[in-house]
C-alpha cells in the first residue's frame, strides 16, 4: 500500500486536505510509537508482581490503541488510507520525541525510574496558554530548538531558518483540528469528508474500557475525536483529569514516580491517594534497545526474536485491512495481542548467552524484514 | 554459586530430553529455577543430585546417539524404583505447573517428607503450563486467545 | 465548543459501560441508624436486580450479604482468580476461601451416602436417597460469580405443563406475562445469542423481528466437527421423531452488539457492560475465550450480578452490609408482617467472633437463593400455612456421556459450551418422560474425568511416556474429546425438600439446610433415554464411547437395571413455590408471600417447574416483573405509616 507522502521533511501549516492527510498519516505513527515502549515496559515486570503499575500502564497502551483507531478514522473519514506497513512506520529505538527545549530518547528499555522519566516526557502537559512563545498565527505551542536529528513530527521552518516543533503531542492535534476547521470553512464539510463511510470503525467492532470508537462522518464528530484523545492524554483544560473525570496519561505516570495515587480533588504534583506498592526489582533484566544483531548466531533466542519480528509486521498489515474496509477483521487482529505478549514473556526469559547477564527482548526491527 | 548455575544447566537438559520443548521454550516459560529449587525444598538436594548424576550417565552411556539415550533415560531414571517418582514428578510439574505428592511405597521405603504433598507450584506455574501449547490451547482463565479464535481447528506443532 | 460538548455526550452514550461504582459499603452503626425503605438478604443477581430496581425509583435500600465483599475491586477480583490458579481442585467454588460463618456447598466434600445415616460432615446435611453435589457461592454477587451464564429461556409449553402433559404444576401466569420481562433480562444480562436458531417450541416465544443484544457466539471448532456429521439425525423418543440439529445457546457475555438490537434499545447499539471496579480498570472486554466460565471469568467479559449490583451502588439509594448473615426473620404476631430480621455478623472468615444485631424496614425481600430463602425461613420457624416452605426442591440432574472423536477437534477452547442439542426439549413425548438439553461442553471431559490432569497423570504413570510419545499422546487423548452433558427436566415433588435440624448448625450457629432428594420415575426415564441417544450420537460419529459409571459415585442411581452417575445441575429451585392461592403456594405470581403481607421470597424458589431452562434469565425476569407489586406495597405502607403518624 502506497501512501501519498508529502515530499518535505518539514512541516508547514494545514493548507490543503493533502496536508491533513500527512498530519494524520504522522499522528498514526506517533500513536503508535509510544506503543512498544510501553509494552516492553509492561511485560518487563514479573507476572503477577507490581500489580498498580502494571495496570496503570495497560490502562494507557489500551487508550494508546483507541486513539490509534481514531486517527485512522479520521484518516478514513477525509479520504485518506491508513497504513501501518509502510516503511519507516515503526520508528527503530530508541527515536526522539519533541520536547521543547531538549531532546529526549524514547527507547525499549525495561520497567525502572529512568524508562517512567521518559513515559513522563511523552506524556507531558502543553505548556499553559500564557506561556507561549511568539506571537504569530501558528506559533501554538511551538519552541524554537536546533535540532538534526529525524523526528517522528517534523518540524516547521519558520522565515528565518529557525526550526520550530510543537512543545507536545496535544499542541500537534490542536493543529490537525484547526486545519479541519479551516478546511471546513474552506471547502464546505462534503468536500473534505470525502471518505468512504462503511470504513469506519464502528463500536461493533471496537470496544474496550479504553473510551469510546468514535465513527467520524463530519466535522463535529472529527473534533470530538480529537478533543478524546487529546484530554485522555493530557487532561481538560490543564487539569489532570479528563472531561469523563479520568486522569490523564501524565498524571497517570507521575503516580508511579511519586508512589502514590491521585484522589478526585487533588491538585496537580500533589497526589492524596493510597500509596502505590512497586518493586523495582521484579523486573526481567532485558537489553535495552536491543537489535537482533546483539543475539548470537544460531541461538534459538535469535530466531525467536526474528520470529516476533514477522508477526508484529503481519499484525500491522492485518490492523491495515481491517482499517481499509475491513473492520470485522479487527477483532482477530486486536486478538494478536496475546500472542505479542506471550512472544515477549519468552524473549524476555531467556539470557542472552551465558556470558551475558541480560535477557533478550523484542527488537520491534520491522524493516529489517524482506 | 558455580555448581547451582551447572546443576541448573544439567537441569534443564534434562528437561528438555523429557518434555521435547526446547531449551529456549523452557526457560520462557520463566519456571525453570522455580522447579528446581521446589523439588529441592520438597525431598532435599541430594535427592536431585542423584537425578542429575543418573541423568548424566545416561547422556554418557547414550554418546549423542538419541535412541540410545531414551532407553538409558528408561535404564537409569524412569525404571530406578526411586529416581523413577521423582522424574515423573519432573514431567508433570512441567506439563501441569504442579508437584505430586510421590507414591506410598516411596515415602516408605526413602522417607515421607514434610512438604511432600500435592500442590500448585505457584499461581505462575499453573498458567505456564506445557500441557496446554502442546495441544494447541491455553490454561483455563489465563492466556486467552481472543474473541472467536475458537472458531478454527487448533494450531497443534507436529512433533 | 458547545457543539462538540453535546456530541462528546452522544458519542459516550456508545461507550462500553464501565462500572466504577461509588463505595457504598457501610458500617453497622451507619446502617442501624438510617430508615431504609426496603432490606434484602442476598446480593446475587435476584437480590441487585431488585435493589437496583428500587432504588432507580427514589427508595432506600440495604442489602445485607453473608459473604466477604472484596470482590468489588479488580484486585479484590484479581485475588479470586490468584487463588482459583493455586488451586489444587479446581471446583467451582475453588476462586473462594472457605467461610465457616456463611458456609457454601463444595462438591469436592461430597461423599457417597452410607445407608441409614445421613452425610452430615460438610454444610450441606445430606438425607439421599439421591446424593447431589450442587452447589451455590456465598460472596458478593453470589452464585453467578461462577454460574457458566447460558440464558435459555423457558418455553411457552413449560408454562402450562400440568393441563398440557400432566405433570409438574401449571404456573400462575402465561408465558406472554413474561415475555416483556425476559427482555429486560436479557438486556440487564447483556445476552448473546441467535433468535432464529431458538426454533423448538410450537408457540410464538418472542416478538416478531426480535434479536438479542448482540450476536451469538460463534460455534466452536468441536461444535462443528460434532456437527458435520450429526445434523439430520432422526431420533425415535416415545413414538416422536426427532431430527437433530446443533445450535448456539444464549448466554451473557460479551460479544458483538447485533446492529438490529437498536429496534428494541431506543434506536442506541447495545451497550456491554465492562469490569466492575472502583479505579478506572479498562478491562471487561469481549469474550476472549479463557474457556473458564466456571468457575471464574478472568476478564469479567461473562454478566455476573456485580454488575448489576454497582449500577445500584452507583445511583446513589443502595447501602451494603457484607459479612452480615441474616439470621432470623421476625414476625409480629398481630399483624402476621415481617417486624425485622436479626443478623450475625462477623469481622473475619477465621474467627467465629460475631455481633448480633436487627434491621427494620417496610418491606423485606430474601433474596438468597432457592435454599438459602427456605433454610432461613424455616430457622425462623415459618413453614408457610401450606407447609410448602421448603418443599418441591428442584434442580437439573445430569448425565454425562463422553467419547473419543476420531480426528482432531480443539477440544479446550472457546467458552464453556456454544453449542449443543435442544430439539429434545419439547414434545408430546413429555406426557411420558422428561424433556433434556445437550451441551457440548468445550472444555472437554473434565467435569466427568477431572482431564486433563488425568489424562496427563495416566500416560505418564501409567502409559511410561515421555518426550515426542507423551506430547503425541496428550493430542490423542485431549483434543479429541466430547462431552455431552445431558440436562435432565425434573418435576416438583413435595417429598423433595429443604428442611432445618437444632441438631446440625454452622459456626454461628445457625442451622444447615437438611436435602432430602430422590429422583422421580419420570426424570429417570429421561436420563436413560439421554445416555441410549449419546449411543446414537457417537455410532453416528464414529466416536469412541468412554462412559462409564462407578458403582462407587456419590451420585450412582441404579433404573432398569442400568447404572448411571448423576450429577447436581446447580438450578434449585421450587422451595417457595408461587401458585394460585395460599393453599397451593408460598408466594403470588408477584413472588409476595401469602402469609406475611410485607415479605416477598424471590429468586427460582418461586417457579413452580424448571423446563428443560438454565434458570437464572427466568428468575431475572421474575424479579422485574416482581418490581411494580413492591413498589405499591411501600407506597401503601408509606401512606398508612402517614397515617398512624397523624392519629
Ligand atoms: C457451576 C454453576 C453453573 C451455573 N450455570 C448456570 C447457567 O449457565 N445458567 C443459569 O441460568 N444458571 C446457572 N447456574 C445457576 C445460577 O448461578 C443461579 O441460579 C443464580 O446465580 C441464583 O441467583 P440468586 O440471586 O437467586 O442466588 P445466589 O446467586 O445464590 O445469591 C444469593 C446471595 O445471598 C447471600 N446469602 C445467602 N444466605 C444469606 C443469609 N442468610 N444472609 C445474607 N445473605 C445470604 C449469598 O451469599 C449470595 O450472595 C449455575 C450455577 C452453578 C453453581
Ligand atoms: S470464555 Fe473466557 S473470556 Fe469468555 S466469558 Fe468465559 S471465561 Fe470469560
Amino acid at each position: 500500500m502506497q501512501l501519498h507522502q508529502v515530499e518535505t521533511e518539514h512541516l508547514h501549516p494545514i493548507e490543503t486536505v493533502d496536508d491533513l492527510k500527512f498530519y494524520l498519516y504522522t499522528a498514526i505513527q506517533l500513536e503508535h510509537a509510544t506503543i512498544p515502549p510501553y509494552l516492553t515496559a509492561m511485560y518487563s515486570i514479573h507476572p503477577g508482581t507490581n500489580k498498580d503499575v502494571y495496570d496503570l500502564i495497560r490502562v494507557v497502551v489500551v487508550e494508546e490503541m483507541l486513539h490509534l483507531t481514531l486517527a485512522a478514522n479520521l484518516m478514513n473519514a477525509i479520504g485518506g488510507i491508513p497504513d501501518l506497513t509502510g516503511e519507516g512506520f515503526v520508528p527503530s529505538y530508541p527515536t526522539y520525541l519533541p520536547n521543547g527545549e531538549t531532546d529526549f530518547k524514547v527507547g525499549l528499555g525495561k520497567f525502572s525510574e529512568e524508562t517512567i522519566d521518559t513515559f513522563l516526557n511523552i506524556e507531558r502537559p502543553p505548556l499553559p496558554t500564557d506561556s507561549l512563545k511568539g506571537g504569530s498565527k501558528h506559533s501554538f505551542g511551538l519552541t524554537n530548538t536546533k535540532r538534526s536529528r529525524k523526528l517522528l513530527i517534523p518540524a516547521f521552518k519558520s522565515a528565518d531558518g529557525d526550526e520550530l516543533h510543537f512543545y507536545s503531542i496535544g499542541e500537534f492535534y490542536r493543529a490537525i483540528g484547526d486545519g479541519i476547521t479551516k478546511l471546513t470553512q474552506e471547502l464546505g464539510e462534503e468536500n473534505v469528508f470525502t471518505g468512504d463511510p462503511s470504513k469506519q470503525i464502528t463500536p461493533e467492532y471496537y470496544y474496550s474500557g479504553g473510551g469510546e470508537i468514535i465513527p467520524i462522518y463530519n466535522e463535529e464528530d472529527a473534533l470530538a475525536a480529537i478533543r478524546l484523545i487529546s484530554e485522555q492524554g493530557e487532561g481538560h483544560d490543564g487539569g489532570i483529569f479528563d472531561y469523563e473525570g479520568e486522569l490523564s496519561h501524565y498524571y497517570r505516570f507521575q503516580q508511579i514516580k511519586l508512589g502514590q495515587y491521585y484522589h478526585e480533588g487533588d491538585e496537580p504534583n500533589a497526589p492524596s491517594g493510597g500509596p502505590l506498592a512497586i518493586d523495582w526489582d521484579s523486573v526481567y533484566p532485558i537489553q535495552s534497545n536491543p537489535r537482533i544483531t546483539d543475539y548470537p548466531e544460531g541461538s534459538e533466542l535469535k530466531t525467536a526474536a526474528m520470529d516476533f519480528n514477522i508477526f508484529y509486521k503481519n499484525f500491522l498489515e492485518q490492523l491495515t485491512i481491517a482499517l481499509n474496509g475491513q473492520p470485522d477483521q479487527l477483532i482477530s487482529a486486536v486478538g494478536g495481542m496475546f500472542r505479542i505478549k506471550e512472544m515477549s514473556y519468552q524473549l524476555m526469559r531467556n539470557p542472552i548467552s551465558d556470558d551475558n547477564e541480560n535477557t533478550g527482548a523484542p527488537t520491534f526491527e520491522i524493516d529489517a524484514i524482506s | 554459586m558455580e555448581t547451582y548455575q551447572e546443576n541448573l544447566n544439567v537441569f534443564l537438559d534434562l528437561s528438555v530430553v523429557l518434555t521435547d520443548f526446547s531449551s529456549y521454550e523452557l526457560q520462557g516459560t520463566g519456571q525453570l529455577e522455580a522447579y528446581y529449587s521446589t523439588i529441592i525444598d520438597v525431598i532435599g538436594e541430594s535427592n536431585m543430585v542423584e537425578v542429575l548424576d543418573a541423568f548424566t550417565l545416561a547422556k554418557t552411556n547414550a554418546n549423542g546417539n538419541e535412541t540410545e539415550l531414551e532407553k538409558q533415560i528408561r535404564i537409569q531414571l524412569l525404571s530406578n524404583d526411586k529416581l523413577g517418582p521423582i522424574t515423573r514428578n519432573i514431567i508433570k510439574m512441567w506439563f501441569i505447573g504442579n508437584w505430586y505428592q510421590l507414591p506410598n511405597i516411596w515415602r516408605e521405603t526413602y522417607g515421607a517428607y514434610e512438604k511432600d504433598e500435592t500442590f500448585v507450584v505457584s499461581a505462575i506455574a499453573y498458567t505456564e503450563g506445557l500441557l496446554w501449547p502442546t495441544i494447541g490451547s491455553h490454561p483455563p482463565g489465563a492466556k486467552a486467545p481472543g474473541y472467536a479464535t475458537w472458531i478454527d481447528a487448533p494450531q497443534i506443532s507436529k512433533v | 465548543m458547545k457543539k462538540i460538548l453535546t456530541n462528546f455526550n452522544e458519542a459516550n452514550n456508545q461507550h462500553i459501560y464501565n462500572m466504577r461504582h461509588k463505595q457504598k459499603v457501610v458500617d453497622h452503626k451507619t446502617a442501624l441508624n438510617k430508615e431504609y425503605d426496603a432490606v434484602i438478604v442476598g446480593s446475587g443477581i435476584s437480590g441487585s436486580i431488585v435493589a437496583k430496581e428500587l432504588s432507580q425509583k427514589g427508595y432506600s435500600v440495604l442489602i445485607l450479604e453473608a459473604g466477604p465483599g472484596k470482590d468489588l475491586t479488580i484486585s479484590g477480583y484479581e485475588k479470586y482468580i490468584n487463588q482459583f490458579y493455586s488451586a489444587v481442585s479446581k471446583d467451582n467454588n475453588a476462586p473462594y476461601k472457605r467461610n465457616p460463618n456463611a458456609p457454601m456447598p463444595r462438591s469436592v466434600d461430597v461423599k457417597k451416602l452410607e445407608p441409614g445415616k445421613p452425610n452430615t460432615d460438610s454444610y450441606l446435611v445430606q438425607n439421599g436417597p439421591f446424593i447431589s453435589d450442587f452447589t451455590y457461592s456465598r460472596v458478593v454477587g453470589g452464585t453467578t460469580m461462577h454460574f457458566e451464564s447460558k440464558t435459555p429461556r423457558m418455553l411457552p409449553e413449560d408454562f402450562n405443563i400440568l393441563t398440557r402433559y400432566g405433570h409438574g404444576l401449571d404456573w400462575p401466569m402465561e408465558y406472554e406475562d413474561l415475555m416483556p420481562y425476559y427482555r429486560k433480562a436479557e438486556f440487564e444480562m447483556g445476552v448473546s445469542g441467535d433468535v432464529s436458531s431458538q426454533t423448538f417450541s410450537n408457540e410464538k416465544a418472542y416478538e416478531d423481528d426480535y434479536v438479542f443484544p448482540m450476536l451469538e457466539m460463534p460455534p466452536s471448532y468441536l461444535d462443528q466437527c460434532v456437527a458435520k456429521d450429526l445434523d439430520g439425525t432422526e431420533i425415535n423418543v416415545a413414538g416422536e421423531t426427532k431430527t437433530l440439529k446443533i445450535r448456539t445457546f444464549p448466554q451473557g457475555r460479551n460479544g458483538i452488539p447485533n446492529n438490529d438490537y437498536k429496534k428494541f434499545n431506543n434506536g442506541e447499539l447495545f451497550k456491554p457492560v465492562g469490569a466492575v471496579s472502583e479505579h478506572q480498570a479498562e478491562e471487561g472486554e469481549r469474550c476472549q475465550g479463557n474457556n473458564n466460565c466456571t468457575p471464574i471469568c478472568p476478564v469479567q467479559a461473562k454478566y455476573d450480578a456485580r454488575k448489576t449490583l454497582a449500577k445500584a451502588l452507583e445511583n446513589g439509594g443502595v447501602d451494603i452490609l457484607p459479612q452480615t448473615v441474616a439470621s432470623r426473620v421476625v414476625i409480629d404476631p398481630v399483624t402476621q408482617k415481617v417486624s425485622a430480621i436479626v443478623y450475625k455478623s462477623y469481622e473475619d472468615i477465621n474467627s467465629e467472633k460475631h455481633t448480633t444485631g436487627t434491621i427494620t424496614a417496610n418491606l423485606f425481600i430474601l433474596a438468597a437463593n432457592a435454599v438459602e430463602n427456605a433454610r432461613l425461613m424455616l430457622a425462623s420457624g415459618l413453614n408457610g400455612s401450606s407447609d410448602l416452605m421448603g418443599r418441591n426442591l428442584m434442580d437439573h440432574p445430569y448425565i454425562l456421556t463422553w467419547a473419543l472423536l476420531p480426528e482432531v477437534a480443539g477440544t479446550t477452547r472457546g467458552t464453556i459450551c456454544t453449542s449443543g442439542i435442544s430439539d429434545i426439549r419439547n414434545g408430546d413425548f413429555r406426557k411420558e418422560q422428561a424433556a433434556f438439553a445437550v451441551d457440548i461442553h468445550n472444555d472437554g471431559w473434565g467435569w466427568a474425568t477431572g482431564s486433563p490432569n488425568t489424562n496427563l497423570e495416566d500416560i505418564v504413570d501409567n502409559k511410561n511416556k515421555f518426550g515426542k510419545e507423551l506430547r503425541n499422546e496428550l493430542v490423542h487423548q485431549i483434543s479429541k474429546q466430547l462431552l455431552l452433558a445431558n440436562m435432565v427436566e425434573m418435576m416438583p415433588e413435595p417429598s423433595n425438600r429443604i428442611t432445618v435440624d437444632p441438631k446440625y448448625v454452622d459456626r454461628l450457629g445457625n442451622p444447615r439446610p437438611i436435602v432430602t432428594m430422590h429422583l422421580p420415575e419420570y426424570t429417570m426415564k429421561g436420563i436413560a433415554f439421554a445416555r441410549q441417544m449419546s449411543r446414537q450420537i457417537f455410532q453416528r460419529l464414529g466416536a469412541e464411547d468412554y462412559s462409564t459409571y462407578s458403582t462407587e459415585d456419590y451420585g450412582y442411581v441404579e433404573y432398569k437395571g442400568e447404572g448411571y452417575a448423576i450429577r447436581g445441575g446447580n438450578h434449585l429451585a421450587g422451595t417457595h413455590v408461587m401458585g394460585t392461592d395460599p393453599s397451593n403456594s408460598v408466594v403470588d405470581a408477584n413472588q409476595k408471600s401469602w402469609d406475611h403481607s410485607n415479605l416477598y421470597l424471590v429468586g427460582a424458589g418461586s417457579m413452580p417447574t424448571i423446563g428443560s431452562s438454565n434458570t437464572t434469565l427466568t428468575m431475572a425476569a421474575l424479579c422485574f416483573k416482581s418490581i411494580d407489586a413492591m413498589v405499591n406495597d411501600l407506597k401503601e405502607l408509606q401512606a398508612s405509616k402517614q397515617t398512624s403518624k397523624q392519629l
